[in-house]
């Protein structure tokens, strides 16, 4: 049995060791969001959060992230409500067909609670990992900043922000 | 949405408009009107069907209203990225008075009341245009807002032009009526409303009124999107679902011989392990409890395969097939003016450049995948694929169940670009299903959809151009050779024209809807559209495509042949601007403008990239170059500022800074969907103009994953600025028109750096 904790619960997995993380919240825990794109950690689909890192976890078998902190797309926000990176996703309408967004949204959530006021080329190199088929990119660059001006000034702050956030929803079932 | 064949060319309709809708009541009190509206070109509407002079012509669109006030909006159609949806809502939002958001869009029929609807309406006559699909949508938005307005009118007794319909609501505006000022919920309506026939006639908005249409900029789907909760294929989930892997030969022609499981039967989670010989699917099947144990199985699993016709295929043989097959046998003449023999041999000067086009992956990000279960009452599909019909004739013929008890639901896709037109992975899918009888969902690995696509196909082209003394061009003779992408889905597209045909007339069907390409069905323009279009006022021209089957498997590829002849035709016209008699008078701009010059919209388009990009005036470090290209209907012209190192490594020497992009697609529903469509197609042409090449070593592509196939990344993709005409003609495609330009404005703007002339792509500094 392996133990661990995704978006906060925990959980206790019968899955052969070697088996990647990816699949197990996948087809396991039901947890849909992240995506398979490539299988060897080159497109960044199935991007997820450890101990708040963004991981490839197509590569990543389950044993080396047992009794972890798992974060996934669906960790994001808070009881309905959009956190402000994926806020800023909609505004600036940055989904085309979608599949590779959760990743981009996990690699950008990462970057900003680490670096407040990324400029291009630090978008560059934290987000260079994830392929957008649709090329959604100008948008993405346009997205991070666009929280980054938006949020506080502070990575206090936003860490802050980006991991409770508490603005309004806007989520609805459409 | 990718064409299958030719842009659509309007018909005209042999029945009135109003046959395209029809109005039913529900049981629970509801409004149902049920839409047939016309394709983006679509084999449905090629003379294929008219055998006989009778169409069958399924609804495809329902707009419903609810008693409880919820409107929902149905289309058969697939989100793949495009924004349809969106697009579509905001066209019944305009006519029918309500938000676009408060329009639940939905899936094709999953639902059995969709079904019964549309079971049995047939339709004679039809056209394929997407001017009366955009209009159908408004009318059957209009036809349902008069309808409820009389509703309200009747049930208040007052005129129906004292009615008013808004926001969701019908008001009574009768002067000194009691009930004046009073509203009724469309809901309350739909149950009257669903008693009349639809209306005679129906106005549509003059444009001045749309408080919509060219206004409205969100996109329905965006939430679902960034949260994770958009169902693609890939995440459907069943009661008791297996997963299964599919083990193909290396070249698809060969037969399975014999397999030998005896290495994986007993791994953990192995349930089944058997071979598959149907159509579209031959291979060995791994059913497992988990993904992860069926691919770890798959990797154990010893295969033989039979012979194949490929072995010896590869780049250099293609490209001798074609070369070969063009110089005995110019094919068929795609376009003839003026006399061009007689040009070439009066021409002061000839400029020639042979072109050499390579196969391309679709790369889409979600690989193929297929969930089926199989019962004794039918068989039921969930799969990411751009033709339904097409699927249910896949997995058809790759089971034992026949049309009718197979239902296919579609799902989000992550990516189609035409390669969801082909249906293997259905194939696959059903076949497994068909024997294990549980519900299976069936994964391909990143690997497999590189190896296993239906490329774009490669091509080989000679540009002839005869120009006299002043340095005008006086011919241009265009001979080309490859692969047609309709004898690769015609298998599955001629049965779906007819759901009454039993199975065993699928071989016929086949085979007559072969024959008949370019008679009864349009012609395959998927080497030579945009080719033989070429707008440039040349007296003499002439353009010939030699068929030529190189046995590698080819589809539809985001603009398809527009993909490889916007490039050709935009560079070799860039070579003649290039030459010294022709530039001494004009530049590379100008050359195109005055040759454009009937094409008013397209000197308009290009006129005004020239403007907004500071034509002759280049970013700091950079050259421009310049490109114009029309495709399914929609102008656009890029102009690409490209920094050139040389010494950097061979795949980051050619910098593109910048794309100013202008497009003239009519008029625009959703201003912001033209911007991202265009965004999105300069960034999936930059992939191929800079590193797209599958390359065929005995019979099998040699390229498997992002490391050898690479895709365009964010610190390579260039700032694009967009900018739309103002236009009141008929709206034309956004989703492939931003491609086609791309990779020539790039080269040209080497050219003008280096004086480099590039006749292949990916591209490369010489």
């Amino acid at each position: 049995m392996i133990q661990l904790t995704v978006n906060g619960v925990e959980h206790s997995l019968d899955v052969e060791a070697d088996t990647p993380l990816l699949w197990v919240v996948r087809d396991y825990l039901n947890l849909k969001g992240s995506k398979f794109g490539c299988g060897a950690g080159l497109c960044g689909a199935c991007t997820m959060h450890l101990n708040g890192e963004p991981i490839r976890t197509c590569i990543t078998p389950i044993s080396t992230v047992a009794g972890q902190a798992i974060t996934t797309i669906e960790g994001l926000g808070d009881q309905g409500s959009l956190s402000s990176v994926q806020q800023a996703w909609v505004e600036l309408n940055v989904p085309q067909c979608g599949y590779c967004q959760s990743g981009q949204i996990m690699s950008a959530t990462a970057l900003l609670a680490k670096n407040a006021k990324p400029n291009d080329d630090d978008i560059d190199s934290a987000m260079s990992g994830n392929i957008c088929r649709c090329g959604t990119y100008p948008r993405i660059k346009a997205a991070i900043h666009s929280v980054a001006s938006s949020n506080a000034t502070s990575n206090d702050d936003l860490f802050t922000n980006i991991m409770a956030d508490q603005k309004p929803s806007v989520m609805e079932e459409k | 949405m990718t064409s299958l064949l030719n842009s659509p060319t309007k018909t005209s309709l042999n029945t009135s408009r109003r046959s395209f809708l029809k109005a039913s009541a529900l049981g629970s009190g509801g409004l149902m009107m049920t839409i047939a509206m016309p394709g983006c070109a679509t084999l449905k509407n090629g003379g294929l069907s008219k055998i006989g002079n009778t169409e069958r012509w399924d609804a495809n669109a329902w707009l419903r209203i609810d008693s409880d006030n919820s409107i929902h909006f149905v289309l058969d159609r697939v989100e793949m990225g495009q924004n349809t949806y969106t697009g579509m809502a905001t066209l019944v939002a305009e006519e029918l008075e309500v938000d676009p958001e408060s329009i639940n869009v939905s899936f094709a029929a999953a639902d059995s009341v969709y079904r019964n609807t549309v079971y049995g309406l047939q339709i004679t006559g039809g056209s394929t245009s997407i001017v009366s699909s955009w209009e159908i949508v408004r009318e059957a938005g209009a036809a349902t807002r008069m309808m409820l307005i009389k509703a309200a009118a009747n049930t208040w007794n007052i005129s129906e032009s004292d009615c008013i319909a808004n926001k969701g609501v019908v008001i009574n505006q009768a002067a000194g009526h009691p009930q004046n000022g009073q509203k009724i919920s469309f809901g309350a309506l739909a149950a009257i409303a669903a008693t009349y026939s639809v209306p005679n006639d129906i106005t549509l908005k003059d444009k001045a009124d749309f408080k919509l249409i060219g206004k409205y900029n969100k996109r329905l789907d965006a939430v679902k999107k960034a949260t994770g909760t958009a169902g693609y294929g890939i995440d459907t989930e069943l009661p008791g679902m297996k997963y299964a892997v599919f083990s193909r030969a290396p070249r698809w022609d060969s037969e399975l011989k014999s397999f030998d499981a005896s290495k994986i039967e007993n791994m953990p989670g192995i349930e089944q392990v058997f071979a598959v010989n149907k159509p579209s699917a031959i291979g060995v099947a791994i059913v497992a409890k988990s993904y992860w144990q069926a691919k770890k199985a798959q990797q154990l699993l010893s295969v033989e395969w039979g012979d194949s016709e490929l072995t010896k295929v590869d780049n250099a043989s293609i490209f001798a097939q074609y070369r070969k097959d063009m110089s005995q046998d110019s094919g068929k003449n795609v376009r003839s003016e003026g006399d061009i023999q007689a040009a070439l041999s009066n021409a002061a000067q000839t400029v020639t450049t042979e072109y050499k086009m390579p196969f391309l992956a679709h790369a889409t990000l979600e690989p193929q995948n297929c969930t089926a279960w199989a019962t004794a009452d039918g068989l039921e599909i969930w799969a990411p694929t751009q033709s339904p019909d097409m699927a249910q004739v896949a997995a058809a013929k790759a089971s034992r169940y026949s049309l009718n008890d197979i239902k296919v639901n579609t799902t989000f896709i992550g990516g189609g670009f035409g390669r969801r037109i082909n249906q293997d992975f259905v194939a696959e899918a059903a076949a497994i299903a068909d024997h294990v009888q549980q519900p299976i969902k069936l994964i391909w690995s990143r690997e497999e959809d590189t190896q296993r696509d239906w490329y774009r196909p490669s091509s080989l082209h000679k540009l002839t151009a005869a120009v006299d003394d002043s340095g005008n061009i006086t011919g241009w003779n265009h001979q080309m050779a490859g692969s047609g992408v309709f004898d690769y889905f015609v298998g599955d597209a001629a049965p779906a024209q007819y759901p009454f045909m039993p199975k065993f007339m699928f071989g016929v069907l086949e085979s007559a809807g072969k024959m008949g390409e370019g008679i009864i069905a349009p012609a395959d323009g998927s080497i030579f559209e945009g080719a033989n279009e070429i707008p440039y006022d040349f007296a003499n021209i002439n353009v010939d495509y030699k068929k030529s089957d190189s046995g590698i498997l080819v589809g539809n590829w985001r603009s398809v042949g527009h993909s490889h002849t916007g490039f050709i035709v935009e560079t070799f016209i860039e070579q003649l601007a290039q030459l010294p008699q022709v530039k001494a008078q004009k530049d590379a701009y100008q050359f195109r403008f005055d040759l454009l010059n009937k094409h008013p919209r397209a000197q308009a388009v290009l006129k005004k990239a020239a403007q907004e990009a500071n034509w002759g005036t280049p970013l700091p470090g950079c050259t421009q170059g310049i490109s114009i290209h029309k495709s399914f209907g929609t102008w656009v012209a890029q102009i690409a500022d490209v920094e050139v190192d040389a010494n950097a490594s061979s795949d980051q020497q050619l910098k593109v800074k910048r794309v100013v992009c202008v497009v003239d697609c009519g008029q625009v529903v959703n201003p912001d969907t033209v911007v991202a469509q265009m965004e999105g197609g300069i960034i999936f042409a930059l992939s191929a103009a800079l590193y797209g090449d599958v390359t065929i070593k005995d019979g099998i592509a040699q390229q498997t994953n992002f490391h050898d196939y690479q895709l365009l990344r964010i610190n390579q993709a260039p700032s694009i600025e967009v900018h739309i005409i103002e236009s009141n003609e008929p709206p034309t495609g956004v989703g492939e028109p931003g491609v086609p330009p791309l990779a020539a404005a790039v080269a040209n703007a080497v050219t003008a750096k280096t004086g480099q002339l590039f006749d292949s792509l990916p591209l490369k500094l010489g």
